[in-house]
C-alpha cells in the first residue's frame, strides 16, 4: 500500500494545507468557466447599476455630499466607490456563506471532508477563487466607470485603497464563514445574508452619507467597520489621501478582521463537529 | 386435483437455483490466514442514535489486511451509517473504531488511510471532466499537481474510463460515475477501502468490473468493507460476512458459516401427471407459478423434508421433471437471520 506521507509538525501541516488551495481555485475556475453566460450577465448588471446611478446623480446637488481632499465630488463618484466596496462585501458574504452550502447541495461535501483536508482549508479553498475574482471584478468596475463617465479617481490613491481593502477582506471573510456555519447547521439561512445586505446598504454609507441618518442610527453606523473601510476608500480614491492618513483606519480594521475571522472559523469548526455527531453533514 | 402434463420423469434431484456466478473465484493473491491476524479495521460495540432512534446497536467488526468483509443487511439496517462511522464522517454515540491500530480521531492522518466509495450518485462536480475531478481529489489527498494528474490518468485507465477522461462527469452514465467513484477511492491506494452499494443498479458487466477493481485492491493488501444488498455477489468475493438487521448484528462469520443458516423450504418444480388433492397433506403446499402448465411452487411445512414431499408426489403418479431451490442459500440464510422467512 502506498499512501502519501502527510507533513508532520504544525508549520509543515499548514504548508501542506495551503498547497491544496490552487486545486480549489482551478476547480472553481473550471466550474465558473463552464457557465460563461454568468460572467456576461454579471457585467451587464454592473453596467446597468452604474447607468442608473449616473441619472440619479444628475438630480443630486454635489454640495450635500461630503468633500474629499477639500474638493466636492459628484454623486456618481461618491456612489461608484461605495458600490464597488458594497458589491465586494455582498459578493464576499454571499459566496463565502454559499460555498459550503453549495457543496452540500451538490452532494460533494462529504467526499471532500473524507479526504485528509482540514475543514478550515475546505472553507478557505471553497472561496479562494472568489478571493481572486472579486478584487479583480472590483478593479475592473472602477476602471470602467472612470473611463466611461470620466470620473476623477486618483491613481495615487490606489495603493492606500488597496491596503485598506487587504486589511478589510478578512473581516468580510469572517462574517461569511460564520454565516456558512449557520447555513451548515440550520440548512436555510438566506434571510441572515439578506439582513447583512440591508445592514451594508443602510449602515455603511454605500449609497448616501451617514450624517443623513438620524443621530442614534448614525451612532450605530459609526461603530460599523464597513463604514470606516468605505470612507477610507473614498478618502484614498477621491481625496488623494496618503498612506499615512489611512493608517488609523487600517489599524482599526485589522483587529476587527482578526476577531471576525477567528470567530467565523471557530464557529465553523463547531458547526462541522456538531453535524458529524448528528450525522447530518451531507443533508440539506 | 392438481393436473400436470404426462411426460417421462427425468430428474428428482434438486440443485441450487442460483449457481455460483462468474465472479465467484478464489483470490489467488489474498494473504494467508496467518498473516491476517492483526485487523486493519476494528469496530467495537458501535452504537448510534439519531435522536431517540437507535440505528446501530453494539455492532462489532474486524477486517484483516487483504480481506473483504461483506456487510449485509436490508434497507435501513444501518450499513451506510456504519460505513460513515468507519470513515470518520460520523461520530458514533458509543463504541470505538481503530484503523491500523489507530483510534479514530478524524485527524488528517486518520483520513488519509481511507478510501470511500459512497452510495450516492452526486458526489462529483458534474460541470468538470472526470480527469479534473480526480486530479482535484488527488490534490486534497496530498498529491502534488504533477502526481495528481498522473494518478488521475492511471486510475481512469484502470477503471476503463480513459476514453471519457476529458468528458464532463455530468455526461457520464450511472455506471461510469460508479467506476469513477471507485477510481477516486483508489487514487492513493489506501490501506482501507469502504464500499457502499457500489454495484447497486449496475448492469452485470458494470458490476463485475467494479468487483474486480475492489478484489484487485484487496490483493494489494487493502482491507475492504463491502456493503451490499446483492446477496448473490458475496459468494466467492467476501472472506467474511457481517449481517445487520434493524441496527443489530445478527451474524458474523464466513460465507459457508452463513450458509448453515439456510433452511430451504421453497422449491420450484416442473411436474407432469395428475394427482388427487390432499396427496401432500401434512407435508407441503403446491401452487402454480403462472409460468406455464408444468411449473409449480412447493412450500414445505415446518417439520417436513423435501424427500418425503417428492416421494408423495411420485406415489400419487406425478413425474417430477426438475426441482430447484427458489432462493439461493445465501438469500435463505439472509432472510432467516434478518427475521423474514
Amino acid at each position: 500500500m502506498s499512501t502519501v506521507a502527510l507533513p508532520t509538525g504544525r508549520a509543515r501541516g499548514v504548508a501542506g494545507e495551503l498547497r491544496k488551495l490552487p486545486a480549489f481555485v482551478r476547480r472553481d475556475f473550471l466550474v465558473a468557466w463552464s457557465y460563461r453566460m454568468s460572467f456576461v450577465s454579471d457585467l451587464v448588471s454592473m453596467t446597468g447599476q452604474i447607468i442608473v446611478f449616473y441619472f440619479i446623480g444628475k438630480m443630486i446637488n454635489p454640495d450635500v455630499l461630503p468633500t474629499y481632499g477639500g474638493t466636492n465630488v459628484t454623486y456618481l463618484e461618491f456612489a461608484a466607490v461605495g458600490i464597488a466596496v458594497g458589491v465586494f462585501i455582498q459578493f464576499g458574504l454571499d459566496r463565502v456563506s454559499a460555498a459550503m452550502r453549495g457543496e452540500q447541495l451538490m452532494g460533494t461535501l462529504e467526499s471532500v471532508l473524507v479526504t485528509p483536508t482540514a475543514p478550515s482549508t475546505v472553507q478557505l479553498g471553497s472561496v479562494a477563487f472568489d478571493l481572486v475574482y472579486i478584487p479583480i471584478r472590483t478593479a475592473v468596475f472602477l476602471t470602467a466607470v472612470t473611463i466611461v463617465f470620466g470620473l476623477n479617481l486618483s491613481a495615487a490613491g490606489l495603493i492606500p485603497a488597496l491596503i485598506v481593502l487587504i486589511a478589510f477582506m478578512p473581516f468580510v471573510w469572517g462574517l461569511g464563514v460564520a454565516t456558512a456555519a449557520l447555513l451548515l447547521t440550520f440548512k436555510r439561512g438566506g434571510g441572515l445574508v439578506g439582513l447583512g445586505f440591508v445592514a451594508v446598504g443602510l449602515l455603511s454609507g454605500v449609497y448616501f452619507p451617514l450624517d443623513l441618518l438620524p443621530g442614534w442610527l448614525a451612532a450605530i453606523a459609526e461603530a460599523n467597520p464597513i463604514a470606516h473601510a468605505i470612507e477610507a476608500m473614498r478618502d484614498s480614491l477621491l481625496g488623494q489621501a496618503s498612506l499615512s492618513s489611512v493608517l488609523p483606519t487600517v489599524a482599526l480594521l485589522i483587529p476587527c478582521s482578526v476577531a471576525s475571522l477567528a470567530l467565523g472559523l471557530g464557529v465553523f469548526r463547531l458547526a462541522v463537529r456538531r453535524e458529524r455527531r448528528r450525522g447530518t453533514l451531507g443533508l440539506y | 386435483m392438481v393436473s400436470v402434463p404426462d411426460r417421462t420423469r427425468n430428474d428428482h434431484g434438486c440443485m441450487s437455483a442460483v449457481t455460483a456466478p462468474a465472479f465467484a473465484r478464489a483470490r489467488d493473491g489474498a494473504p494467508e490466514a496467518g498473516l491476517r491476524a492483526l485487523p486493519a479495521i476494528e469496530a467495537d460495540a458501535i452504537s448510534q442514535k439519531f435522536g431517540p432512534k437507535l440505528v446501530l446497536d453494539s455492532v462489532s467488526l474486524a477486517v484483516a489486511p487483504g480481506a473483504i468483509q461483506a456487510l449485509l443487511g436490508p434497507n435501513g439496517a444501518g450499513k451506510t451509517t456504519l460505513l460513515r462511522i468507519l470513515s470518520g464522517l460520523l461520530v458514533p454515540t458509543s463504541g470505538t473504531v481503530r484503523i491500523l491500530g489507530r483510534a479514530e480521531d478524524n485527524s488528517r492522518e486518520f483520513r488519509s488511510l481511507i478510501g470511500l466509495v459512497p452510495s450516492g450518485d452526486r458526489t462529483f462536480y458534474l460541470r468538470i471532466t472526470g480527469v479534473e475531478n480526480l486530479a482535484f481529489f488527488a490534490r486534497l489527498q496530498g498529491a502534488t499537481k504533477r502526481e495528481a494528474k498522473r494518478r488521475a490518468g492511471e486510475v481512469l485507465d484502470e477503471v476503463g474510463l480513459a476514453d471519457a477522461a476529458k468528458t464532463r462527469v455530468g455526461f457520464y452514465s450511472h455506471g461510469m460515475q460508479k467506476r469513477l467513484s471507485v477510481a477516486r477511492a483508489l487514487l492513493m491506494n489506501p490501506p482501507i477501502l469502504l464500499v457502499d452499494e457500489a454495484t447497486h443498479d449496475l448492469d452485470p458487466e458494470g458490476a463485475e468490473r467494479v468487483r474486480d477493481l475492489v478484489v484487485a485492491a484487496a490483493r494489494r493488501g487493502a482491507a475492504v468493507v463491502w456493503a451490499t444488498q446483492r446477496l448473490d455477489e458475496i459468494r466467492g468475493l467476501a472472506d467474511g460476512v457481517t449481517l445487520i438487521a434493524q441496527g443489530r448484528q445478527v451474524f458474523a462469520g464466513s460465507v459457508p458459516e452463513l450458509m448453515t443458516h439456510a433452511v430451504p423450504r421453497r422449491y420450484l418444480l416442473r411436474l407432469r401427471g395428475s394427482m388427487e388433492t390432499g396427496a401432500l397433506d401434512g407435508l407441503a403446499t403446491l401452487e402454480r407459478t403462472g409460468q406455464g402448465a408444468e411449473h409449480f411452487l412447493l412450500v414445505l411445512q415446518d417439520d417436513a423434508v423435501l424427500g418425503a414431499a417428492l416421494a408423495a408426489l411420485g406415489a400419487a403418479g406425478v413425474d417430477v421433471l426438475t426441482c430447484t431451490e427458489e432462493r439461493s442459500g445465501i438469500e435463505q440464510a439472509f432472510l432467516s437471520l434478518a427475521g423474514a422467512r
